[in-house]
């Protein structure tokens, strides 16, 4: 619990400091323009907390996003099916696509790391294949950008579904047996195969999880753009995976936690905002970022006292 | 036990590389002009020469996602020293020391403070960057010497000598590997460190060293690249990482460490290396590139699944 208590004190201490240095930073606006900003990568993140839990990783998401966000265009825009139709087609594709990489890491034994780097060239390569590379889907009707720009009141809407997205994937990993299992799983899979533990069945449920996610968060980044091209979520694997990495879940698997990714997020979220806002180079975003991410290697090593390797 | 029981994978992906250029004969042999074969080994040359590095990284049970981040580095460095009016052979040993420097600084991380490589490498891919593009501001390194592109051999010699030199790295390697005492510690060190360093292996020093290898190879495979253009970019190199990687594993060597070889390696580059112009000359269009690609890596990995019987779970 402690790693997580630092984190949040960086947290705040991010934020005093972009309220100090910052135009305009610290207001209700602003925050919303930071769950904006950072909702799609967030549901990505918190559909990862699971995954790397079990040991595993998904290095696949950002492309089954921009896979999901051409599935979208062309439901709805070359196939003419209503937007609802077009919309659950999408993340029907997000469960078909997490539905292989959990067939090939359950089922077959190979290690994720591979799998999901097959995958991610695979869900991009179809996404550029069908469009042709350059096809850019928009003039989407604004019932459906109220998902990525409207908002109840100052609320944005996708403040909705991350929060959603949150309670569910905490009840999964911290209140229900289930999560007990991914950790045992990720401590150590033979173990939790004698234990009793499904270990093929719950590594397979946690990859489908996270390409429904992916499907959700294509549909929030195509609300949010107004369009949908076969590039959406370049790079958002690695935002993601800094995310959950930042709030503290080991990355051998066994131990992590929901509310750190949370933290995670927004540390990643603030400081990029915040930079922006205080008239720094976007550039130092990365380096920071490079910095916290080996800080908190290091801190968790001391906090929990476990050898990292 | 025979070759076809130690030499699985190399069989197989030779055999599918075989028959990939059979269907070209049969099919498409416009794909055998002088030109376009000639390209696809230029174009192949960094990424073999990358991919030797990640094979020793691989093998020590480690993995790099950085290379891509220190490509571009590197190549800026080559640029701007080549431009600073210094001699071609201080450039590009700059570009390998530069290489070299980054690839120590993984390692010291990895080796020295024992944090896993994924994530490290993870960091450094994003801070060096950025960092390149603060300090660059994007501006590509331009108004080079002519002695800069192809080395200043021109354009006929260069394009032999591209590939040329980056075979000859891969054949000292793969020699190495096999008979020296420094290549079969990294074989050691990946199958299991512990029982390495009870034989007297150092398989901390071994990790160190696989990561600043596989700095200065980066180092080299941008420099292989540079020269091929007028200008150097700032932001190349994104995405090589993955395409070194895929390369390794299709080429068959296990990422639980211990187990491969650059026999493997060199398949996959040329498998991958080949897919792509193969896809176009088969009358196919060039974007299906990628999903082509993916599915190569897919395909591969699953028939090895489904061939051996011991079943290998690896973590990140």
């Amino acid at each position: 619990m402690s790693y997580e208590r630092g984190l949040a004190l960086c947290l705040v201490l991010e934020i005093a400091l972009f309220s100090i240095i910052g135009w305009n930073f610290f207001t209700p606006g602003n925050a919303g323009e930071i769950v904006r900003a950072s909702a799609e990568i967030g549901l990505l993140a918190l559909a990862l907390t699971p995954v790397i839990v079990t040991g595993g990783i998904d290095l696949s998401v950002g492309s089954l996003l921009g896979l999901c966000a051409v599935v979208l265009g062309v439901a709805w825009r070359d196939a003419g099916w209503p937007l609802p139709a077009a919309a659950a087609a999408a993340i029907v594709a997000g469960v078909a696509g997490g539905g292989l990489n959990a067939l090939l890491v359950a089922r077959l034994g190979i290690p994720p790391l591979i799998v999901t780097l097959g995958t991610y060239s695979l869900f991009r390569g179809l996404a550029e294949g069908v469009t042709a590379g350059v096809k850019n889907y928009s003039d989407f009707p604004a019932s459906f950008l109220f998902l990525g720009q409207g908002g109840v009141g100052a609320v944005p809407s996708q403040l909705l579904v991350l929060v959603a997205a949150a309670v569910g994937f905490w009840l999964m990993v911290h209140r229900m047996a289930a999560g007990r299992t991914l950790r045992a799983i990720g401590f150590s899979p033979d173990g939790a195969r004698y234990a009793g533990v499904s270990v093929n069945r719950r590594l397979g449920a946690v990859y489908l999880l996270s390409g429904m996610c992916a499907g959700v968060a294509a549909l929030l980044y195509v609300a949010r753009l107004g369009q949908a091209k076969a590039d959406a979520g370049t790079g958002f694997e690695l935002m993601a995976i800094t995310a959950v990495i930042l709030g503290g879940t080991s990355i051998f698997g066994g131990r992590g936690s929901v509310g750190g990714t949370l933290l995670g997020l927004a540390t990643l979220g603030v400081l990029q905002n915040g930079l922006r806002l205080a008239d720094l180079p976007a550039e130092l975003a990365g380096v920071v970022t490079a910095a916290l991410l080996l800080a908190a290697l290091g801190a968790n090593r001391v906090f929990q006292g476990r050898d990292g390797t | 036990m025979s070759v076809a029981a130690t030499h699985r994978r190399e069989l197989s992906v030779g055999a599918a590389y075989g028959a990939l250029l059979v269907a070209l004969a049969l099919f498409a042999p416009a794909f055998y002009q002088r030109a376009n074969l000639r390209d696809v080994l230029v174009g192949a040359a960094p990424v073999l020469v990358a991919a030797v590095g990640m094979t020793l990284v691989i093998l020590a049970r480690q993995i790099d996602i950085s290379i891509g981040s220190q490509f571009a580095i590197c190549a800026v460095v080559a640029g701007t020293l080549a431009k600073a009016g210094l001699a071609m052979p201080i450039a590009a040993a700059g570009a390998l020391a530069t290489g070299a420097a980054l690839g120590a600084l993984n390692g010291v991380l990895v080796a020295g403070f024992g944090l896993p490589a994924i994530v490290v490498t993870l960091a450094t891919m994003v801070g060096l960057r950025e960092t390149l593009r603060w300090v660059t501001e994007g501006v590509w390194v331009r108004d080079l010497p002519p002695g800069f592109q192809w080395m200043g051999l021109g354009q006929d010699a260069g394009r032999f000598a591209i590939p040329g030199l980056a075979l000859l790295v891969w054949a000292l390697v793969a020699w190495g590997m096999r008979h020296l005492a420094g290549g079969r510690a990294v074989y050691a060190t990946g199958s299991n460190a512990e029982v390495a360093r009870l034989t007297g292996v150092r398989p901390r020093r071994v990790v160190f060293g696989v990561f600043v290898a596989m700095g200065a190879l980066t180092g080299l495979a941008a420099l292989l690249s540079a020269i091929q253009f007028i200008d150097v970019q700032t932001n190349s190199g994104v995405g090589f990482e993955l395409r070194v990687i895929a390369a390794v594993v299709v080429g068959g060597t296990s990422i639980a460490g211990g187990r491969g070889s650059l026999v493997g390696s060199l398949l996959g580059v040329l498998l991958l290396a080949t897919a792509g112009p193969a896809l176009t000359f088969l009358g196919s269009q060039a974007y299906w590139d990628r999903a082509l690609q993916g599915l190569i890596i897919l395909v591969a990995v699953a028939a090895d699944a489904f061939g051996s019987a011991t079943r290998l779970k690896a973590r990140p």
